[in-house]
């Protein structure tokens, strides 16, 4: 970290610095590109603020406000939160009264779940990661090679061993079941990440630690781990991100008490026969969007140095 | 053996080491002399560094022992050898500050703060770090990262400080500097010190003792000059000094004490005993040991190929008998020839080295 860093630029914001040396040209290109791609996020996002006429307006309302007049108003839409008090609360049968959604509970279930199974396959990950790379066994390769296989076959070719498994175990339903799921799901993931991060540090630095009287697991610990703290905030965040948005195994595996928040998404627009509340359903996308936004936010600057790790010459 | 401390700081006896089909030390042993500048002389790959870190104890012999001030250590730990060592790679902590990576053997070894904190200025005072304390390693200089490197082995106080390669890194100007920073360093210490290196510069200015190793083991071992004036086998000879040896087939004369070689009769004035009629011989000659004749000696015609001059002296390439042989010349009296002239050359037999061809070991 830059010495003289205010306290905005150490929790992950960056200083304005305009164009740089790309010049105008590119980063209007680069400007262009990135709408493009931020396009459907967008999308979702304002139609989060419209009520459901609104939402399913033809020709689309783009835009929250009329700029004093300059648009149409064919294009303007009235923002409106309605959505978002619904999301946790709203009458399921017209006229009747509002009652509780339940999905305070699944943003709860869904925090849980992911962080604490994405930590624990970092846990368990990096120790059996630095073991691959630092006390090689005998066919290391074709151990490497077996546990990335569990993850070339797509979910669902595996998925009803893995319920009957979990049925005849009792863990339908519950927390642990499914992190222990999760966490297995993102060990393999976790392995070879954090693997080709130890395999770039230099083992005469863990030498020189032994000479000056570390033990093995001060090596490990006081050496080794603050050297790869890019690469675990990065395997954390990918980690997080495919747990976060996981949706089979949460549909099938997590009971009514445990159920996360991609299914009860599904649930809460498929239901009621009143077509997909476009609103309400992009209401939750954008709340269940923001946990991942501000975690991988916060990280991003060693996440930057995780994903070019290796790449630029020490 | 050097006159001077008696006492053994180190002693290995029949190290052998093996990676798999490759053998990396093979019956290794020397000993080491208390507060001696003792070099490890070779090119890569020779076993230098292995043997390092068998002293060390990174790397385990297969057979052999190790023993440290009298005491055998061979199947100990690592920590309490009394040993510290510099990488080639200096293998600074990445993540400490220069502070913390001088403290971070001491806090391993329970020190007290304040203690720390005193060893650590004093070191970084002695090393010229005072003010980089609190920068990371990545933005200091190639030669600041060195003397870190240094600092946090000295900073211990080992018996014995093991350097492999460590002015390989730098550039040509601090590697100069750096060789007179580490004698002042050894004797201001006094610990013993060995000092791996494949440049023969390194080994000749900076070794009290060298030893000459070959597919690892050492095949010759001495102080500089020893190894200068009496090399024991064509490749130490051909190894130390600079520019190298020339080196001419000869053959042992009728009364084992000419030699008959492309340049002529040569005797040299000390009977080699050993040298038996008819036998294949190689005869060594430093380039510094050839001179212009003077008129009216003996002389061997020779043809100038190349004047190489490095300002105070003028190495000359030049074909004599079908030979080419090297020659050092001072700079005023090279400036008289030119590639193409003949010149007439002599050569001191006092000073030529024999080798027996077969085995390249020295004619004694």
């Amino acid at each position: 970290m830059a010495e003289g860093s205010s306290i905005w630029e150490r929790l992950g914001f960056r200083r304005a610095s305009g164009v740089g040396e790309a010049g105008w040209g590119h980063a209007v290109i680069a400007g262009l590109i990135s709408f493009v791609y931020f396009l459907p996020v967008l999308i979702i996002i304002i139609t989060s603020f419209k009520l459901q006429t609104e939402a399913l307006a033809v020709p689309p309302k783009f835009l929250p406000t009329s700029f004093f007049g300059l648009i149409p108003d064919a294009y303007v839409f009235t923002p409106t939160l309605e959505n978002y008090t619904s999301v946790f609360s709203r009458s399921m049968i017209t006229g009747a009264a509002a009652e509780n959604t339940g999905f305070d509970r699944y943003f709860f279930n869904s925090i849980v779940i992911a962080s604490v199974s994405v930590l624990l396959a970092l846990a368990i990950g990096t120790l059996a990661a630095y073991g691959f790379s630092r006390y090689p066994l005998k066919g290391n390769d074709t151990y490497l090679f077996v546990i990335l296989t569990t993850r070339m076959l797509p979910a669902i070719v595996v998925i009803i061993p893995v319920i009957l498994m979990f049925r005849a175990a009792g863990l339908s339903g519950s927390y642990v079941g499914i992190i222990l799921l999760y966490t297995a799901f993102n060990l393999p993931f976790t392995i070879w990440m954090m693997k080709s991060f130890f395999d770039e540090l230099s083992p005469d630095v863990e030498d020189a630690a032994r000479l000056d009287g570390s033990s093995e697991a001060a090596v490990f610990f006081k050496v080794c781990l603050p050297q790869v703290v890019a690469g675990l905030a990065a395997t954390f965040v990918f980690g997080l991100i495919l747990t976060w948005n996981e949706f089979l195994f949460a549909l099938l595996l997590t009971g009514v008490d445990t159920r996360t928040v991609p299914v009860g998404m599904n649930q809460a627009v498929a239901g009621g026969g009143i077509g997909v509340l476009w609103g309400l359903l992009a209401a939750i996308e954008t709340l269940f969007l923001i946990p991942v936004f501000l975690v991988t936010f916060f990280l991003q600057n060693h996440l930057l140095r995780g994903v070019t790790f290796g790449t630029v010459k020490r | 053996m050097m006159a001077g401390s008696d006492r053994q700081a180190l002693r290995l006896t029949g190290i052998c080491k093996s990676f798999g089909a490759a053998r990396a030390l093979d019956n290794l042993s020397f000993d080491v002399a208390e507060g001696r500048f003792f070099v490890l002389f070779g090119p890569s790959a020779v076993g230098k560094t292995t043997t390092l870190r068998t002293i060390a104890g990174l790397t385990r012999p297969d057979r052999g022992r190790i023993e440290i001030d009298g005491r055998d250590v061979t199947h100990e730990p690592i920590a309490g050898r009394g040993v510290s060592m510099v990488f080639q790679s200096f293998a600074l902590y990445p993540h400490l500050t220069v502070y913390d990576n001088f403290a971070y053997p001491l806090r391993e070894e329970k020190v007290a703060r304040a203690e720390i904190d005193r060893r650590v200025k004093e070191t970084a005072g002695m090393l010229k770090l005072s003010h980089r304390l609190d920068r990371k390693p990545n933005t200091l200089s190639g030669g600041e990262q060195q003397r870190v490197a240094l600092g946090r082995s000295l900073i211990r106080h080992p018996r014995v400080l093991l350097l492999d390669e460590p002015l390989t890194n730098l550039d040509a100007k601090l590697r100069h500097d750096m060789r007179a920073e580490l004698k002042r360093l050894h004797r201001q210490f006094g610990m013993t010190i060995i000092f791996a290196t494949p440049d023969e510069l390194e080994a000749l200015s900076m070794g009290e003792e060298i030893a000459v190793m070959r597919d690892g083991a050492v095949i010759q071992r001495g102080t500089p000059d020893e190894l200068y004036e009496r090399p024991a086998n064509t490749y130490v000879a051909g190894k130390i000094g600079s520019p190298h040896m020339n080196m001419v087939k000869a053959v042992v004369g009728g009364d084992a004490a000419t030699f008959d070689t492309p340049l002529g009769l040569l005797t040299p004035p000390v009977r080699r005993q050993s040298a038996s009629p008819g036998e294949a011989a190689v005869i060594g000659i430093r380039p510094s040991d050839i001179r212009l004749a003077a008129t009216g000696e003996t002389a061997i015609q020779s043809r100038v190929h190349l004047l190489e001059p490095l300002g105070d002296i003028t190495i000359v390439s030049l074909e004599a008998g079908g030979e080419l042989l090297r020659m050092v010349l001072p700079e005023a009296t090279a400036t008289s020839i030119k590639p193409g002239d003949l010149a007439s050359i002599a050569i001191d037999p006092n000073k030529i080295h024999v080798f027996r061809a077969a085995s390249g070991q020295a004619m004694t």
